[in-house]
């Protein structure tokens, strides 16, 4: 990777995501997960030169530019702070932000860090139908559920893909989150309670979409000199990878399509950059683990494929095999993923944070046997911001 | 550092841009800005985006200003602190040897959004919102606090206001609004005492974009001449609350200054320029009163925000500014023989956040 220094994550925090957390304010989860960062790295707030905070729009929890008010509760007053916001992939970028800090050499320890309270917010998914166009598009009814809705229908359409193959989907990541204590759902479900839960958008059922979570994550990056003096086992950053693609879904279909909607095909970009950095050829055999950023059942199979882990509409046989299991093939979603937890605004950082975990040996029940790559993806507004990362335990 | 700017475009400042949308003003500034770098977008590696949803007045509002700043198909970021912290990442971005030639953008429409409201709601709900706190009166206890501690004058004042409407109406690029009087200054209306009206640098809508580049890039382009060189970058947050040491003490904003001018290979008292965002005259005799300048230093020789004052990208407005006098390229404001220049630029409740660049002309 032809950058200046090495980068590498040597602290991970999470809190427990639920969907309410009444005994904390928002400044006080941050300064939870910032805590347990700081611990698991060996750090002090002292050590830290610098803060990047993660945070989507600040409608969902009511107070615009919200982490001013969290300055004081992550240990930011008098340091360098800004904060990044690409929607949902707000926590992908923060984690390339905090990445370019240490990259360049101008600061040694880097603090990513972030909160979300969704469910502050009576109704998400009308603060979600404002982010579209005000003349074309808030009309339509368009929220993220129906948004995603439409490419998954386009998706089905050209790969046959059945509602059965994305319920699998749903009971694989329920049942990885029951080894999560982090994670918000989690549970032993059938594809039959998938199938059976109630209709939202066709083709999803309530089952098939994640929850609105409230909680916070954080990671402590270090150059070479921090990182050999503070971690034994880092999770290096060896690819970095984003692309942001238009926002109107209708450019993104057809023959002339320069990254079809239904693929989220951004990542075929976005992935190979990151792999080409991390020496990563052949994504199935080199990477061990993904941390796929998949608030819809649908999601993980067009990331998958366009990543190259798989032809297109391949990954919904391997699924039905077994292959993304914990411990097959790939072990996608050991976490539980986006599925299981979503606070909006760190939701990209908590998928960076679960993949150094498994780079790190420190997923707990959730670790996977012999991780070397681990990577890790985000996606903001209609499906046009996306981020990957890939984590090694070698520095390439 | 081995970061330069290579062009650069501010969109014409208005009380309210009526004939266009906010797409419009932020593609014609980037367009304008690769036109004055001579780079086609294609050949940009990755973009950097400072934008406020909430002044915007949408949830999520690079969905809809990222393909005019010329993210599409690019690798892009988006910061939210102001556009001068804009600055300070895709700086990085460069610096971190990843990236070699980016297109940075920032703008401020907030004539379609209700200020005062937004800033109201940048308050915590439990001690300060309850209050009624917003920027006027955030900026009025600033006022009170600074009045005390650099021992500023009604003379200071009404001083600062004219002499920085007497620079501000001579750039080609700001609203070139009249200079007050002094009948006109006594009776302005306070809006947070001490502050009064005529002592805030009025918003305006406005943008602006920058062509960075990395010093390989500038070896493999023989041809390009940038604008500038980065010397010196730094930036800093203080604590959230409004307490007298954070407002008075103006702690943030000298060692902001201190950090970044001690990056170069001169000092701050070599300065040949420094542009301020000074949004109240309360801020720019403070500001100056805090500086360890030289006496042939000229200071906001643009006229800082009282030329424009695009609010959420006043502190970039000041860099655009800075990178102009050190290419010579300022115009009726051209300070003679400007070699390095330091801009400032400041965001959230009274000055919590302070960042400052500091340019040599190449």
């Amino acid at each position: 990777m032809p950058n200046k220094n090495r980068v590498a994550v040597i602290g991970v925090g999470e809190t427990a995501f639920k969907t309410n957390v009444s005994e904390k304010t928002y400044v006080e989860l941050a300064q939870d997960a910032a805590k347990a960062a700081l611990d698991d790295a060996g750090l002090v707030p002292d050590d830290i030169d610098a803060i990047v905070f993660s945070m989507a729009p600040t409608q969902f929890m009511g107070v615009n530019d919200v982490e001013k008010w969290a300055v004081d509760s992550v240990w930011a007053a008098g340091k360098p702070f800004m904060r990044i916001h690409t929607g949902g992939a707000t926590g992908g970028s923060a984690l390339h932000a905090g990445y370019a800090h240490v990259a360049s050499g101008m600061y040694r320890t880097v603090l990513v860090v972030g909160a979300d309270r969704v469910s502050d917010t009576p109704d998400a998914q009308h603060i979600l139908n404002l982010i579209w166009d005000l003349f074309y598009e808030h009309d339509f009814a368009l929220n993220t559920v129906t948004m995603t809705a439409l490419s998954t229908q386009r998706y089905m359409h050209q790969h046959g893909t059945t509602e059965e193959q994305y319920a699998r989907v749903v009971v694989r990541s329920r049942k990885n989150a029951l080894k999560n204590p982090h994670a918000h759902l989690k549970g032993n479900i059938t594809i039959d309670d998938v199938m059976k839960s109630p209709r939202i958008s066709w083709p999803y059922k309530l089952f098939d979409i994640c929850p609105r979570s409230t909680g916070a994550a954080a990671v402590v990056l270090a150059n070479q000199e921090m990182t050999k003096k503070h971690c034994s086992r880092p999770a290096f950053i060896n690819g970095i990878g984003g692309l942001t693609s238009t926002v109107f879904m209708g450019d993104r279909v057809g023959p002339y399509a320069d990254a079809e909607l239904s693929a989220e095909a951004e990542f075929i970009t976005a992935g190979k950059e990151a792999c080409t950095q991390a020496g990563i050829t052949n994504p199935m055999k080199q990477i061990q683990v993904v941390e796929l950023y998949d608030p819809f059942s649908s999601t993980q199979f067009p990331q998958l494929e366009s990543i190259g882990f798989c032809k297109p509409g391949e990954a919904q046989r391997l699924s039905d095999e077994g292959a993304f299991d914990h411990g097959a093939m790939l072990t996608v979603n050991p976490s539980g993923g986006t599925l299981c937890s979503n606070p909006i605004g760190v939701t990209g950082l908590v998928r960076v944070a679960d993949a150094a975990l498994q780079v790190m040996g420190k997923a707990g029940e959730s670790q996977v046997p012999g991780v070397r790559n681990a990577l890790a993806t985000a996606i903001g507004g209609s499906v046009q911001f996306v981020s990957c990362t890939i984590l090694g335990a070698d520095h390439v | 550092m081995d970061t330069y700017v290579l062009g650069l475009a501010m969109h014409p400042p208005a009380v309210w841009v009526a004939n266009k949308r906010l797409e419009e003003m932020v593609f014609d500034t980037a367009k304008a800005a690769l036109d004055d770098a001579r780079i086609d977008r294609q050949q940009l590696d990755h973009i950097s985006i400072a934008g406020c949803d909430e002044l915007d007045g949408r949830s999520i509002s690079s969905m809809l200003l990222s393909a005019p700043a010329g993210a599409y198909l690019k690798d892009e970021i988006k910061t939210t602190d102001s556009g001068l912290i804009g600055f300070c990442l895709e700086a990085m971005r460069i610096e971190s040897g990843r990236y070699h030639l980016g297109l940075l953008s920032s703008w401020n429409k907030s004539s379609t959004a209700p200020l005062e409201d937004v800033m109201r709601m940048r308050c915590e709900p439990f001690f300060t919102r309850p209050i009624g706190l917003n920027m006027s009166i955030a900026d009025g206890l600033f006022a009170q606090s600074v009045s005390y501690t650099y021992k500023i004058s009604a003379a200071d004042l009404s001083n600062a206001v004219v002499e920085s409407y007497k620079r501000a109406e001579k750039n080609p690029r700001g609203m070139r609004a009249s200079v007050p009087s002094a009948s006109e200054i006594d009776a302005s209306p306070y809006v947070a005492a001490p502050l009064r009206k005529i002592q805030q640098a009025p918003v305006t809508d406005g943008g602006v974009s920058m062509v960075i580049c990395s010093g390989d890039w500038l070896n493999k382009h023989p041809g390009s001449k940038p604008l500038a060189k980065l010397s010196g970058l730094a930036w800093r947050i203080d604590e959230y609350q409004l307490g007298s040491e954070r407002l008075g003490s103006l702690n943030g904003f000298k060692e902001t200054f201190k950090r970044a001018t001690s990056m170069t290979d001169f000092g701050q008292t070599q300065l040949n320029v420094v542009e301020l965002d000074s949004q109240t005259a309360f801020h720019d005799v403070a500001f100056r009163r805090a500086l360890d300048l030289s006496a042939g230093c000229e200071v906001s020789p643009s006229g800082g925000p009282f030329a424009q004052n695009p609010y959420f990208c006043s502190g970039l407005v000041q860099a655009a500014e800075a990178v102009l006098q050190v290419s010579g390229r300022a115009g009726a404001v051209q300070v003679k023989n400007a070699k390095r220049a330091a801009a400032h630029g400041c965001h959230g409740f009274a000055q919590q956040g302070n960042a400052v660049a500091v340019f040599e002309g190449v």
